[in-house]
């Protein structure tokens, strides 16, 4: 009988001392929110998905760095897109993180919440000037004092439309929707003399398409939400026509931005939202769709486009506070963001690069127009969607759409739930 | 190691000697119960002590009692979950159980070439599920190649990845399509060991080959086809890969097709993972598995009887 | 597992290419024509279904840039073949070096798994101690515990033990896996015990008996468990994605994920990269299916 015994007594050790090691994480308090020390030490740097493209710019962003400070010795990794979520919380609750990391602001309010992420306002205060106000602003964290990240990329685009369906369609193909009328007149007008096949939009409507109709997302507090009021039930009611007249793709409601940009490369879908990225892959792909491309500004019915922004966040917990915060300024300030800009279709979130030329002077060339178009917009875009939507409160949200577009229920009752169940996440997450 | 052949040595009579000390047989099965222990058992252990708190990825959790699986109880997306899991083990296992058992007849026979046939039909076993779900998804694409036939023939295109059901029952083909070879190679063992005599006898009789299979092949592999069911059935309850593939994360239209590891997933990872309530779901999972496979062997045993 | 245990097995598949070329069945009758041409039939038309998405994907992946690969009726050969896509791949993501970590994990897996689970197996089948019963119970149960749900758990074990971010660290986890001791148990067990018996007598132990009787009867199971296990290291993706982070150290499944999230809308690039990674598979089963389908018969395959 020993042995069995033996094995039943480890296996209550191991059952009482789990709870133990299972909340042991970042209870290990490294870091000091001092950055004013001396810039020197190994720290490393994460990327998302940026190393296929973009890998001698940063490795020279990353030569040049290390030479401005003798002394530092930066590691970049890079992850890949599909599972960076995954990844970043292993590491936080692993206590893994790395020193300076790339992030979005979802992913930085439950870092900060757990006291991960260092607050900018204390450490680099004295940077805050060099960004666009909102910017800045974009890693604030609702219900929490502070800034979590440096603002880094942002990015905005037109819409993209496909002039010779609407031409099929015995629409004016010079003359684009500008407003929401318009875009579910002509969606109607397109599906129905189509007899169905060709319809305008691709996706369900998100948390930002609510934001840009004009909903008010969430309370003045920031504690609870709030996109179930008169105007998300109308916008979400338009849809629900636009989905049984086939005017909203059937497919929708299981569509991905990579679908949703294959349908409207194949001609199966009229209109699609991307960026100056997009027209390159157009020229190449889809050579026909490129000579009908029609540009056409985002829809908003609040004067103010979409932003994404992208932002590279210290660790709270980091052993190399100093070099840390330098190098995540470094990569973001003004003339690093401005060379990244002229390799890839991005904005510049630093004060005053938009103003480059660059940005400002057209050449007669579509890439051109679209950039100059977006730098423009971004003056007053906004990032719609609230810092603390986090991706289970996205898939309530696109549920609940579906039950509605689907007619399983009305659109108010729809939203009341999804708003009731993104509520309940919001506490929980404390 | 070398140490324990000194320990294990033969010094009496075999019947003696089969039981032997304690410490060689342990250290043979050492490495995998130590491995099996820390890297399986210990976090499935930790999974269990978190069911019942409310823990979340960063933040340490409080005990909560049976709270997570109370709030269970009342969570629409849990039943969903319970009833596509349920769908799917009903869905597929009848037929990897009777499929695999039809091909492995197929290429039992030792006609030229039939090596080449074994190989090809494994082959969707050795890729991988990711594979597999890229080359479906390509495949039942609204403009993918089965779309393109279908329309060639007439028939028109079919939402095979937007439409709740249909989604669900491609996934299953998909799992169906995967594990034929597997199951397959089973069969194939099992039916070696048919007597001859035993379908000779019948041939004599006069019966058909449809006769023949119900009254000799199938009984000759009775245990063998619960084995199956055993297998498929675990396996096919613990669906992950090919739903959230072919479905994508939220789990289809209105999340319809989610699967319980599937919602394990997705309420667990991430930042904001409420790892407690996921770890109930998966303790449900367990439990499940657990009973479907005991109810399976205990069928089997009763029929024996 | 008492099923397995009342099947008893005998080398089942019986390699095709040293018998006499007469069509025969079996049992060694002759096969009228009308059936052997329906049986032909039958296996091309399975033979279609299971190959024919793989081909699809490789046809798929040598369309050039300029032809349609969404028409319809579909055009199953590309009419101008070409690999630049796979150049294009290659130029993307570090292939071969991942290729290579791949192959390190996957070739390091195949031996734990054949040791480890062998000498498991071994002292589940064949050895008499109290516990044995505990320890079989234990590999069965890990063998339910569904996976993707203890993953971050499973990482911060991994941390703990300072392994993260290391191919061991990747490797562990299922360097001996409970199915594959469960695999080799079953294959001890169909051994009759006679032939140990004699080596008791001669005064063997059980090391002597494992390596020189036990060990050498089951090659073919060892070799299911090998491509099991080469299969399982190569092809796993959630895994290898949370514990590493330094891209020098990227298996093929997260370097070729690249590819989806920088060229989402190619699919012609997609399929090239399904192709890299499944490629070397086919090929490595091709070499070894004679041995895998002669393990099978060793009735290692029944749980």
């Amino acid at each position: 009988m020993r042995k069995p015994r033996r094995a039943l007594a480890l296996a209550a050790v191991v059952a009482l001392a789990l709870p133990l090691s299972a909340c042991g994480s970042g209870g290990d308090d490294g870091g000091s929110t001092d950055a004013s020390g001396k810039v020197e030490g190994d720290i490393t740097f994460q990327t998302w998905n940026l190393r296929a493209n973009f890998k001698p710019y940063f490795e020279g962003v990353i030569a040049d760095f290390e030479k401005k400070y003798p002394g530092t010795n930066v590691k970049w990794v890079d992850q890949p897109a599909e599972g960076y979520a995954d990844k970043i919380s292993a590491d936080a609750a692993g206590g893994t993180l790395p020193d300076v990391v790339n992030v979005s602001p979802d992913l930085v309010a439950p870092l900060a919440k757990a006291g991960l992420a260092l607050d900018l306002d204390k450490a680099a205060a004295k940077y805050k000037k060099e960004y666009l106000p909102g910017a800045w602003a974009s890693h604030e964290i609702p219900g929490m004092e502070g800034t979590y990240a440096f603002p880094w990329y942002l990015n905005t685009g037109p819409l993209f439309y496909n002039k010779s369906l609407f031409k099929e369609a015995g629409l004016d193909a010079s003359k684009p929707p500008k407003t929401y009328d318009e875009l579910f007149a002509d969606a109607l007008e397109l599906a129905e003399k189509s007899d169905g096949k060709v319809a305008t939009l691709a996706n369900v409507p998100t948390i930002e398409d609510f934001g840009r109709y004009g909903v008010e997302l969430m309370n003045k507090e920031g504690t609870a939400f709030a996109f179930n009021d008169a105007k998300g039930v109308e916008l979400l009611t338009k849809y629900k026509e636009l989905y049984d007249a086939k005017a909203l793709d059937s497919q929708a409601l299981t569509a991905t931005p990579e679908s949703s940009g294959k349908k409207f490369l194949t001609g199966a879908v009229a209109m699609n939202p991307g960026s100056a990225l997009d027209l390159g892959n157009f020229k190449k792909q889809a050579p026909n769709l490129y000579k009908n491309i029609g540009i056409t500004d985002q829809i908003t019915s609040t004067g103010k486009v979409n932003m994404y922004v992208m932002g590279v966040m210290v660790n709270a917990q980091t052993k190399r506070t100093p070099a840390a915060v330098a190098f995540a300024h470094y990569v973001t300030d003004a003339q690093n963001q401005m060379s990244f800009a002229k390799k890839v279709a991005i904005f510049p979130s630093t004060a005053g690069s938009l103003d480059d030329p660059y940005f400002t002077k057209e050449d007669g060339t579509d890439e051109t127009r679209v950039r100059v178009a977006a730098a423009k917009s971004l003056k007053n875009a906004v990032n719609y969607t609230p810092v603390l939507f986090s991706e289970q409160m996205k898939t309530e949200l696109r549920n609940s759409v579906a039950k509605a577009l689907q007619g399983k229920e009305s659109p108010k009752a729809a939203l009341d739930n999804a708003v009731k169940a993104c509520d309940r996440l919001l506490q929980q997450q404390g | 190691m070398a140490s324990s052949s000194g320990t294990a040595r033969v010094t009496g009579p075999v019947a003696r000697v089969r039981r032997q000390l304690p410490t060689s047989p342990w250290l043979f099965a050492a490495p995998g119960l130590l491995v099996v222990g820390v890297f399986i058992l210990y976090p499935f252990v930790s999974t269990l002590v978190n069911a019942f708190t409310d823990r979340r990825t960063l933040i340490p959790g409080e005990f909560v009692g049976l709270a997570n699986f109370r709030e269970l109880l009342h969570d629409e997306m849990f039943w969903i979950g319970l009833r596509n899991s349920t769908l799917y083990v009903l869905g597929v296992v009848p037929a990897l159980v009777l499929l695999p058992l039809l091909l492995a007849l197929l290429v039992q026979k030792n006609i030229p070439g039939i090596a080449f046939f074994r190989s090809a039909f494994y082959t969707p076993v050795v890729a991988s599920i990711v594979v597999v779900g890229l080359i479906w998804v390509w495949l039942l694409d609204e403009r993918g190649l089965v779309n393109s036939l279908l329309e060639a023939i007439g028939v028109g295109r079919v939402g095979f990845l937007s439409d709740q059901w249909l989604l669900l029952l491609s996934a299953m083909a998909v799992t169906v399509w995967k594990g034929l070879g597997y199951y397959m190679i089973i069969y194939l063992a099992a039916l070696a060991n048919v007597p001859r005599e035993l379908h000779e006898a019948a041939s004599v009789d006069g019966a058909g080959a449809v006769r023949r299979f119900f009254t000799v092949t199938v009984p000759a592999v009775r245990s063998t086809m619960v084995l199956v069911g055993a297998l498929s059935s675990v396996a096919a309850f613990k669906v992950f890969s090919e739903v959230y593939l072919m479905a994508g994360p939220d789990g289809g239209p209105a999340g319809e097709d989610t699967t319980l590891v599937m919602l394990v997933q997705r309420t667990g990872t991430g930042l904001t993972g409420r790892v407690g309530y996921a770890s109930a779901i998966s303790v449900v999972v367990f439990v499940v598995t657990v009973a479907l496979m005991l109810l399976v062997l205990r069928a089997d045993r009763k029929e024996d009887a | 597992m008492s099923v397995a245990e009342k099947v008893r097995e005998s080398p089942a598949v019986v390699d095709t290419q040293r018998r006499p070329k007469r069509v025969t069945d079996e049992h060694g009758r002759r096969i009228r024509v009308w059936e052997l041409a329906l049986r032909y039939l039958l296996l091309l038309a399975v033979l279609a279904l299971t190959v024919g998405p793989f081909l699809w994907q490789l046809s798929t992946s040598l369309k050039g840039p300029t032809e349609d690969i969404f028409s319809s009726p579909p055009k199953f050969l590309p009419s101008d073949p070409t690999l630049h896509n796979y150049e294009r791949v290659a130029e993307t993501v570090p292939v071969w070096d991942y290729a290579l970590n791949s192959l390190k994990v996957a070739t390091a897996n195949v031996v734990t798994n054949c040791v480890g689970a062998a000498l498991a197996g071994y002292a589940l089948a064949r050895l008499r101690y109290r516990g044995r019963k505990v320890a079989t119970l234990v590999f069965i149960l890990a063998m339910l515990v569904p996976v993707e749900s203890i993953i971050i758990a499973q990482f911060t074990t991994m941390r703990d033990l300072g392994l993260n971010n290391t191919l061991i660290g990747v490797l562990l986890p299922a360097c001996i896996a409970s199915m594959n001791v469960l695999l080799m148990r079953n294959a001890f067990l169909n051994l009759p015990y006679e032939i140990e018996e004699a080596a008791f007598v001669d005064g063997a132990n059980a090391w002597q008996r494992f390596l020189r009787i036990a060990v050498p009867s089951v090659k073919g199971t060892l070799a299911v468990v090998a491509i099991f296990a080469f299969m399982g290291a190569w092809d796993d993706f959630l895994w290898p994605l949370i514990v590493l982070s330094d891209p020098d150290k990227f298996t093929l499944t997260i370097g070729l994920n690249y590819l989806h999230g920088t060229f989402a809308n190619d699919e012609r690039l997609a399929a090239a990269g399904t192709i890299i990674a499944v490629a070397p598979l086919i090929a490595l089963f091709a070499c070894l299916q004679r041995y895998f389908f002669r393990g099978v018969g060793e009735g290692a395959v029944k749980g």
